[in-house]
């Protein structure tokens, strides 16, 4: 048998764990360790999520023997009557037919002409199943061998074997980076975005609130230098400033995005209510300016005054009346409540003034992004000086409504023919993202929606957070890929286990993960969930990362008839 | 079996025990928890273990218990041709035959007077290296024997006797735990007297 064999099946079922029983030392277990039970017939995959101490009888536990006995007689007694069992929570099964050498395996070949991967496990071993450590074999079995699909996101915790994310799976479904903070979230989107970006099958949208992903950066705790994406990938990443003469660390971006007025929607500022402080009156107030000027409402807004004029009327009295260009003479004309057309003035003050938005862009910069997104570039949004709340909901909002359109259209001209490209799967990275995804925005944002069905229409999002909790449940829910470090609040862990199967023996496992630099994987885009110690995002990632050759035709050809 | 010690011989027996009666002049030869044999016909023999060496009382002794200054050569006389024989008690524990040892209680007990020797250490390293499957005869009786120091007294003699002492005292602990580890209190004094012989 390869591997380290650590006991041996004493019992479970398929509803609760299996439990082995440990021919090794406890210590040389840990909680989330990778196992497999082996049969004739069967591989069974699983994971250790707990270890209990036994004795045949109580009291050989409750008595210190060692100290009546000569060594020898309490090893043996303890070796007898105290025991490990470890809880293997079953998660897959691998069928590997009869031993090749005998007869039936022919005809067991015959009848499963193509392997068979891993399934979910259906049966139980037999008792006394020996059970081992998993080696780097198994688990390039079950998460794929590392190569640019495949990319490797962590180690096992024991022996240090690769764990790859399949990154095709990976961006077919939404997923989300999760962990409380300081345990290692902005270093692990690095090395996952920059594993996307040398897949190169995805385009990245990556709305960076902090400007942290593009240029090179300082490590908030370690006061390290910190390698941006655009540093390695200086052609394929652009780095996009939010506003003209914003810059980025210091550095001029590769261009700015500045919003005209018109690309502002009434429905872009009810999202902000809580922001802006905004009344009840202000959906009512927000309806009729679109009706009055339509897509150019909030410019005509803006320059709407409060100014009031005197005027005479025909008894020679004089009296103050609303200039003709003011808020309160369109509110009189239009039939809106003049106090409510004033105050929603007042609070949209706030964003009139922002450096962003123009009344004439100097270029096309939402059609430029969308353009080097669909060229297979990717774009770091930095909102450098405008990283309050009020500018990331806004701009992430518009930007995402423009995509959205944008590749809604596309998928259904490839679809039905009329084009015969296929639009470019895009990842929309979105950092702090309950602020954009929480219960009361959910609805009205486009992310939501883009995480509930813009799968379809090949864009999907990548969601990171420290607080999961507060993210909208049906969002979560749709989250294909999990990758949560560790989580203190209760709330949290429940909400990023929310729809697995073995929720209660995770959670245990999610509280306990070391604050840095371990994570959980989890989910459907992972064939199982399994712990792992993160890989770390230094010069060695970068060396390993770049110097991957890609395989030649010849090489692949050859692996494939060996 | 020319050169083998006899130690006496049988006065009666059952198919789990028997009891042996010698003389005085033979008791220097067994030793509690010595294995001895009991050889039945040419190709078959019978193992068991000394548990228990009774000397009773006669009429005589009890006169001579109660008088004073018994010189020595009355004492000598007395032991040398008392008319009582010394018991000894053996647990059957196996048998032999055509020279296959089987940890069984044997097919019929010896007969009265049959001789009854001591094994020599070739013989009882040849019984003592099988599976040790004899020790439940001696657990079984654990009500009404003293076991704890019937098998520290054997396992003592029987390591002696082996290529790899420490070995086979491992495996027999081992062995012991295994047959006793859901009778707590039986196993902790059993333990308690092994640690005599055990280092």
């Amino acid at each position: 048998m390869e591997g380290n064999t650590i006991g041996y099946l004493v019992g479970g079922s398929l509803k609760e764990n299996f439990q082995v029983r440990l021919t090794v030392p406890p210590t040389e277990i840990q909680e989330g360790a990778f196992v497999v039970i082996e049969t004739e017939e069967r591989l069974f995959y699983g994971l250790i999520t707990d270890l209990h101490l036994g004795a045949t009888d109580p009291r050989f536990a409750d008595e210190q023997s060692e100290m009546r006995l000569p060594p020898l007689l309490a090893q043996a007694l303890h070796g007898q009557t105290l025991f490990t069992t470890a809880e293997v929570l079953p998660a897959l099964m691998l069928e590997r037919g009869p031993d090749p050498a005998s007869p039936a395996y022919q005809a067991w070949q015959q009848a499963h002409p193509t392997p068979a991967g891993p399934i979910p496990v259906k049966t139980v071993p037999p008792h006394h199943a020996p059970a081992r450590l998993a080696t780097a074999g198994d688990i390039a079995e079950i998460f794929g061998k590392p190569d640019d699909r495949h990319f490797i996101i962590g180690y096992t915790r024991e022996q240090g074997h690769p764990v790859t994310i399949d990154l095709e799976k990976f961006v077919q479904r939404s997923a989300g980076i999760f962990g409380a903070t300081g345990t290692g979230k902005s270093f692990l989107t690095r090395i996952l975005l920059a594993g996307l970006i040398k897949y190169n099958q995805t385009s990245l949208l990556v709305l960076d609130m902090h400007s942290e992903y593009g240029y090179d950066d300082v490590a908030s705790d370690t006061k390290e230098r910190v390698t941006g994406l655009k540093t390695k990938f200086p052609a394929r990443v652009l780095v996009v400033g939010l506003g003209r003469g914003t810059l980025i660390h210091e550095q001029p971006p590769d261009f700015h995005l500045e919003l005209a007025y018109s690309d502002i929607h009434t429905s872009d500022i009810e999202l902000l209510a809580r922001e802006l402080n905004l009344r009840e009156t202000a959906p009512t107030v927000l309806q009729a300016l679109e009706k009055s000027f339509g897509r150019e409402w909030l410019l005509k807004f803006k320059e709407m005054n409060r100014e009031e004029i005197e005027e005479e009327d025909e008894n020679g009295k004089v009296r103050r009346v609303p200039h003709p260009g003011s808020v309160a003479a369109w509110a009189d004309d239009t039939g809106v409540n003049r106090m409510a057309a004033e105050s929603l003035h007042d609070k949209l003050r706030r964003i009139f003034n922002k450096a962003y938005l123009v009344e004439r862009p100097a270029s096309d910069s939402l059609g430029q992004i969308i353009q080097a997104l669909t060229n297979g570039q990717h774009v770091i949004l930095s909102f450098g000086r405008h990283d309050e709340d009020l500018d990331y909901l806004l701009v992430s909002n518009v930007l995402s409504r423009r995509i959205r359109e944008e590749w809604e259209k596309r998928a259904d001209e490839f679809r039905s023919g009329k084009s015969k490209v296929e639009p470019r799967p895009l990842v929309i990275v979105v950092e702090e993202a309950h602020k954009l995804l929480n219960r009361e925005l959910a609805g009205q944002t486009s992310f939501a929606r883009i995480a509930r069905e813009m799968r379809k229409y090949y864009v999907t999002l990548l969601i990171i957070d420290q607080r999961p909790s507060q993210i909208y449940d049906e969002v979560m829910s749709q989250l294909g890929t999990r990758i949560s470090g560790w989580l203190g609040d209760e709330d949290d862990i429940h909400a990023v286990l929310a729809g697995l199967a073995g929720r209660d023996a995770l959670r245990g496992m999610l509280a306990r993960l070391q604050p840095k630099e371990e994570v959980l994987l989890l989910g459907w885009g992972i064939p199982m969930p399994i712990p792992v110690r993160s890989r770390r995002y230094d010069a060695q990632f970068w060396k390993e990362l770049l110097s991957e050759r890609k395989r030649t035709t010849e090489e692949k050809l050859a692996e494939l008839m060996p | 079996m020319g050169s083998a010690i006899e130690v006496g011989r049988l006065l009666r027996a059952s198919s789990r025990e028997f009891v042996a009666g010698c003389r005085v002049s033979q008791l220097n030869a067994p030793a509690f928890g010595a294995l001895v044999s009991v050889p039945l016909r040419a190709d078959e023999q019978l193992y068991g273990l000394i548990y228990d060496i009774q000397i009773a009382d006669d009429g005589l002794v009890r006169q001579l218990v109660t008088s004073e200054n018994v010189s020595d050569e009355v004492i000598r006389d007395n032991r040398e041709r008392r008319i009582v024989p010394v018991e000894m008690s053996v647990l059957a524990v196996g048998y032999a035959q055509n020279g296959q040892i089987r940890y069984l209680l044997p097919p019929r007990p010896p007969l009265s007077l049959d001789a009854i020797y001591l094994c020599d250490p070739d013989e009882v390293r040849r019984f003592t290296s099988g599976n040790l499957g004899y020790f439940r005869h001696i657990l079984r009786a654990h009500d009404t024997l003293p076991v704890g120091e019937l098998l520290a007294s054997h396992l003592h003699q029987a390591a002696g006797t082996q290529a790899d002492p420490q070995a086979w005292l491992q495996r027999a602990v081992q062995e012991i735990i295994t047959l006793l580890r859901d009778d707590y209190a039986t196993l902790m004094e059993v333990l308690s007297a092994l640690r005599e012989v055990i280092a």
